[in-house]
């Protein structure tokens, strides 16, 4: 077992020092996130970074009522699967913009970030999915 | 006298027409370049024969998901521990960064566990994948008749050779990088050791519906030969056109400086990989 241990971590740890101060960007696994739990938050876009593999959006949100709003961070699908399961655009939202997210919080509770499930511009209403597990068909419009 | 001399001039023209010979012993055989003929007006025709797998074609994720428990490679004794540490790490919330520093997912596993698009396209002689998410995301399939190469030069995604057997297309695929992983998730794959060796054939199942049927040879970490199809799924509305991505760039995020230049500054990542922090404007 510790020899199993020492060889992923000497796996893990090489990839840490390859990548130099990126930890780095990659193709990982959301299971950080709790997936057993599911949160609701509104509050303003700081930013979204519209970026593969992984979108990112920044936003100033009070978790519950009285709270002073702080920075949170929602971590979701590459560009290209957002546009085929959730009808997104790189400037569906811009700073500034009202917006209630739906998402998986990180299992670091107190980190205030999480793995997307939607997104609604209250704006207009309109719901912007963000479930790679969508449309799983051919000939999509 | 005039024997020695006789003599003396007999070696003399010996050495001397030996001395083009001596050279080659040395020096290596050249081998006449191959050259790749360029590509005939029939050539190009050809390829309309060809069936018809334009578009863009979308993994199905959750045939891979349910494959990991209905499917599972054949690891041998140290890989299957192994890769039930990962699992537990996973299940923990602490997935392997098996995919770190943007590099390729490679081959076989950028088949087995890509999340993103990808488009076939055909030229004379040869077949090219490529990935969205940048060009880490690149195969060459050679259809024209070449053989793998002598000499070793491993690749992430090997070196691929191919042929048509009706609307399937048959491929071998050997020399990939023993560091390559063989990967059944995003955070469960091991690296294949080396000799690894894929066959594949491809086809389309449905009109829109491609099949990677894949035979993954690992004698390092598998008890014997892998098989499992992959699915993929076509779409041609233009919005879903491969647009570039660069794997790095989620390690950035775009500023501008003090000197008013625009530029990439380095966000903050743990060490599973999502970001942790994306520095003030």
């Amino acid at each position: 077992m510790r020899q199993v241990l020492k060889s992923i971590g000497a796996f893990i740890a090489f990839a840490f020092v390859a990548g130099g101060i990126s930890q780095s960007a990659a193709h990982h696994s959301a299971s950080m996130f709790d997936f057993a739990k599911k949160q609701t938050i509104r509050g303003k876009v700081v930013e979204m970074r519209w970026v593969n593999p992984h979108v990112t959006i920044t936003i100033n949100a009070s978790a519950s009522s009285g709270e002073a709003p702080v920075e949170w961070l929602m971590e979701t699908t590459s560009p290209g699967n957002l546009t085929r399961v959730g009808g997104w655009r790189r400037d569906v939202i811009k700073p500034g913009d009202e917006i209630e997210v739906t998402f998986h919080p990180l299992r670091e509770a107190d980190k205030k970030s999480g793995l997307l499930r939607e997104m609604k511009l209250l704006s207009t209403g309109e719901v912007f999915p963000a479930n790679i597990r969508d449309q799983e068909k051919p000939g999509l419009e | 006298m005039k024997s020695a001399t006789i003599g003396f001039a007999a070696a003399a023209v010996i050495v001397v027409a030996m001395v083009p010979s001596i050279a080659c012993a040395q020096a290596p055989k050249k081998e006449p370049p191959v050259i790749n003929p360029p590509p005939t007006a029939q050539d190009w025709a050809d390829l309309a024969e060809l069936p018809d797998w334009s578009g863009v074609w979308n993994p199905k994720i959750t045939d891979q998901d349910a494959q990991v428990k209905t499917n599972p490679p054949p690891w041998n004794e140290a890989a299957a521990r192994k890769v039930a540490q990962m699992f537990a790490e996973e299940k923990a919330g602490r997935p392997t960064l098996i995919f770190a520093n943007c590099l390729p997912e490679a081959h076989p596993s950028w088949m087995l566990v890509t999340h993103n698009a990808m488009e076939i396209l055909f030229t004379p002689g040869r077949v090219t994948m490529l990935g969205e998410s940048d060009g880490n995301r690149l195969r060459r399939i050679y259809t024209d008749g070449r053989g793998h190469p002598q000499n070793s030069d491993p690749t992430f995604h090997g070196h691929s050779i191919g042929h048509w057997e009706g609307d399937t297309l048959v491929v071998d695929t050997v020399d990939i990088l023993p560091e390559a992983p063989l990967a059944v998730s995003e955070a469960v794959g091991l690296p294949n050791n080396g000799d690894m060796h894929v066959i594949e054939r491809i086809h389309l199942a449905d009109k829109d519906i491609l099949h990677d049927d894949l035979e993954i040879i690992a004698p390092h970490i598998l008890t014997k030969p892998w098989k499992t199809t992959r699915i993929f799924f076509r779409q041609r509305a233009r919005k879903f056109d491969i647009f570039e991505g660069v794997c790095a760039t989620g390690d950035l995020v775009e500023r501008v400086n003090a000197d008013g230049d625009h530029v990439f500054v380095p966000v903050q990542k743990s060490e599973w990989g999502n970001t942790t922090a994306v520095p003030a404007k």
